[in-house]
């Protein structure tokens, strides 16, 4: 059987280890690169990072990496976007500044009420119940942030809650973004990329 | 369900993981690098290094171990504490594989410093880690540089309540490597009720673990010493714990991790 490569995209936030790690672990090829020429010979893309999001944003955009997502998008090519990644999936951002953010799943990016943050394991429940997640409803994930993704329900694919109930794993197509980190989530983290990416490469 | 959290603590000190008494007396337990892969593979929540001659020292975080920790590839989340000076030193420390940060001394010296942290960062990142003990006007901070003790100022009071950072660590330094000797105190005179609170220091007992989980502003008590000289020591706290408000202590799964087979 093929072995399924992995494109990590490397646009400067954050430190990949961990997810290169936990891909290579499960037995895939993993590619860490910034080049679209490289980026175009993988069978899924993975968008990671940690930070803010104007940052991340100029730095795509400074790598000329907007354009190229947007294309591979509607060429309905595979992406998955992790924390900070899922958020740039979206149609904006609120964080420190409003920020146009990939759009390709609609929706915007806000923050949690009075300041409130999301640190720890949390459950996830799925929404949608013939998703990839299926197999891992209801077991506990790794969060880090203070903004969420507020959109319409259609994207939703499941949610936690803590001060209210919101969305942690969005899709749109061959896009998906999880707003946990499943390289730090130990085995739920592994069994759901693992799920999730070969369910994408074999779509 | 959010879950309250079990955090593996490892302290260094020249380089060397150590077990810690007080933050007076020191023996060494190894390289931190096994004793971090160690708290990955049991299961461990989060897992806080505290590299504690950093600051004292003044030469900014310890990045050659950060490395050496990147290339396990960790699958916990790691909270990375010792020498941070600057911004600069908080989005390196990040850069470098960390997902969250502890600060301390620049509380002391410099907390304008930390809006700025949290600006780059992010509050979710920051931990503030405040040593503290009980005295004449309750729970007071402890300058560790100086050893002088005082009521948390104003300037770190704007911190908290700012929301600059997301969680406060308070350690019970005195007993901290005394056996169930946590005084919880600290936690009951914490002059900012609705923060979320990291209780560390001499916390070993799951009864003691127990009362401190049943406060509603404890999110995650950390142990370090209490970890060491036994197997799975995290998996086993859990067990004895059982409690819905912790994550399972069992992590194993029927499917196969290996793609393509």
């Amino acid at each position: 059987m093929k072995i399924i490569t992995v494109g990590v995209i490397d646009y400067g936030m954050g430190n990949h280890a961990s997810v290169v790690h936990s891909l290579r672990e499960i037995g895939f090829r993993v590619r860490v690169t910034k080049e679209t020429a490289e980026l175009d010979l993988v069978d899924v893309l993975v968008l990671p990072g940690v930070g803010a999001f104007p940052a991340a944003m100029r730095k795509l955009h400074e790598r000329g990496l907007v354009t190229y997502l947007q294309d591979q998008a509607r060429r309905q090519r595979s992406l998955i976007g992790i924390c900070l990644g899922m958020q740039l999936l979206a149609s904006a951002s609120h964080e420190h500044e409003y920020t146009v953010g990939l759009d390709l799943i609609p929706g915007e990016i806000v923050q949690f009420a009075n300041h409130n943050v999301h640190i720890g394991w949390n459950t996830l429940e799925c929404t949608q119940h013939d998703s990839f997640l299926t197999s891992i409803d209801g077991q506990a994930f790794y969060f880090n942030h203070s903004f969420y993704y507020q959109g319409a329900t259609e994207y939703q694919v499941a949610v936690a809650r803590h001060t209210s109930t919101f969305a942690v794993a969005i899709q749109l197509g061959s896009v998906v973004g999880l707003q946990f980190h499943p390289e730090k989530s130990q085995a739920a983290g592994k069994l759901l990329l693992r799920n999730l990416i070969m369910g994408l490469a074999h779509a | 369900m959010l879950k309250k959290r079990l955090i593996g603590v490892v302290t260094v000190k020249n380089g060397w993981a150590v077990q810690s008494f007080g933050y007076h007396r020191y023996l060494p337990l190894g390289k931190p690098v096994c004793l971090v892969e160690n708290l990955d593979r049991w299961g461990a929540d989060e897992i806080l290094v505290q590299v504690i001659d950093r600051s004292v020292a003044g030469v900014g975080p310890d990045y050659e171990l950060l490395d050496k920790l990147a290339l396990l590839g960790l699958g916990t989340p790691l909270i990375y504490g010792g020498g941070i000076r600057t911004v600069e030193d908080g989005t390196r420390v990040i850069q470098s594989g960390a997902d969250r940060i502890a600060i301390d001394s620049i509380l002391h010296e410099d907390e304008s410093m930390v809006s700025d942290l949290s600006g780059e960062l992010g509050a979710q990142a920051i931990i503030a880690s405040i040593p503290m003990e009980i005295g004449p006007s309750g729970a007071e901070w402890v300058n560790y540089k100086t050893k002088g003790q005082a009521s948390i100022g104003k300037g770190l009071a704007e911190v908290i309540v700012q929301g600059f950072v997301s969680e406060v660590m308070v350690t019970d330094w005195k007993h901290e490597g005394t056996p169930n000797a946590f005084d919880c105190d600290l936690i009951d005179l914490f002059p900012f009720k609705e923060v979320p609170l990291i209780a560390f220091g001499g916390i070993s007992s799951v009864e003691q673990m127990r009362e401190l989980f049943a406060r509603p502003n404890i999110t995650a008590i950390s142990v370090g010493n209490f970890l060491s000289y036994r197997e799975h020591a995290i998996q086993i706290y859990k067990e004895m714990l059982a409690s819905a408000m912790l994550r399972s202590s069992t992590y194993a799964t029927e499917y196969s991790l290996q793609a393509n087979v």
